[in-house]
């Protein structure tokens, strides 16, 4: 699948340049799967957490 | 900063699944992360790498792809 | 098409540490179809860049472009005034538009972001393999169009050297025996004879470097004389 490899080429960008490649992910799912979207949802916000704030972010912030 | 960290998570999602799953999830009054921004596409086939890099590049904590 | 590679980003980091401002110049011939240095290489690049250096609070202006071709001067020229704005330019050309890139700016550095690996085809998608050495003197008429000297190790020119297995070269199971694709050619085509043709001597002072062309029906001076 194209998107698939696509968020493969960036996690290995993000990798170069020293930002963790967890912060993207892919997930494959149906019309139907209600219950696996909100699950995607609360695992990347959850890793979001646990890697806590993107250091690209602060400038914004302040 | 004294709040605590809440994080922005950016969703691209195709419209004719993760979308419609996003929208069956929100009819069927599921809860899920309320810091997830959805954005829908024709077809995750549209992602490309540079929008997952400025994804986070504009602030984002994490990306993730949905279809 | 010329086939290159993007240098891994440490090394073009390295390279451009000391800039603070720069250009990204890609090219929108061979190097983008092989998904090396065309369009969205240098925006993916650039956009790289940016973020390494706010990562590291540094402070640098990152500019892009793309031309038709940096190995044709008429396409630099349009250019060379953004490229004048910076500090120095990554170009993400072959080495040949990087050297005409860096003759057009002349006192300014010009930094190249691929290695230029070979002349070659688009084998499979993503997949590119080598087919021609530029070797000046074009034998692919007796070899059924599959090139011994670009796809032997050895450049072989009078059959195989006994080191081929189940069609592989000796040198990695990976690679197929030219002369192996050569013979089942040969084959497809009824010319097995030509295998039992003896090759002369491969004249390789054809490929004196650097090479030079020149196409007389072409020279500024020329036309201008049919004019007069």
């Amino acid at each position: 699948m194209r998107a698939k490899k696509r968020v493969k080429q960036a996690k290995k960008l993000l990798e170069e340049i020293g930002l963790e490649p967890d912060r993207v992910e892919m997930y494959n799912l149906g019309a139907s799967d209600a219950p696996m979207f909100a699950s995607a949802c609360n695992e990347m916000t959850q890793r979001a957490r646990d890697l806590g704030p993107n250091p690209l972010r602060k400038e914004k912030a302040g | 900063m004294g709040e605590p960290f809440e994080p922005k998570v950016v969703a691209f999602c195709c419209h004719y699944c993760a979308y419609s799953a996003a929208d069956l999830a929100g009819s069927m009054r599921m809860e899920y992360s309320p810091n997830v921004r959805i954005v829908k596409l024709e077809c995750t086939g549209k992602v490309d790498t540079i929008h997952l890099l400025q994804a986070l590049a504009e602030g984002a904590d994490a990306a993730f792809v949905a279809g | 098409m010329i086939v290159g590679e993007r240098k891994p980003f440490e090394e073009i980091q390295e390279r451009v540490k000391d800039y603070k401002s720069l250009l990204v110049l890609g090219c929108g011939t061979c190097v983008s179809v092989c998904m090396a240095g065309g369009e969205k290489e240098v925006e993916l690049l650039a956009s790289q860049l940016r973020m390494a250096a706010q990562l590291k609070n540094g402070n640098v202006k990152i500019e892009e472009a793309t031309i038709q071709r940096q190995c044709d001067r008429e396409y630099i020229e349009p250019i060379l005034e953004k490229a004048r704005g910076v500090e120095a330019v990554l170009s993400l050309a072959c080495g040949a538009g990087v050297q005409l890139v860096a003759d057009m700016l002349e006192t300014q550095p010009v930094v190249p972001g691929l290695n230029t690996r070979f002349i070659g085809v688009a084998e499979a998608e993503g997949v590119w393999s080598e087919r021609c050495r530029a070797c000046g003197n074009c034998l692919l008429a007796d070899y059924g169009g599959i090139c011994p000297i670009a796809r032997c190790p050895k450049g072989l020119v009078n059959g195989q050297c006994g080191g081929q297995k189940e069609g592989k070269c000796e040198t990695s199971t990976e690679r197929d025996c030219a002369w192996a694709l050569i013979y089942e050619r040969l084959s497809k085509q009824g010319r097995l004879d030509k295998m039992e043709e003896l090759a002369p001597l491969k004249d390789y002072s054809v490929q004196l470097h650097p090479a030079k062309q020149v196409n007389e029906a072409y020279l500024k001076g020329e036309i201008e004389a049919v004019h007069q």
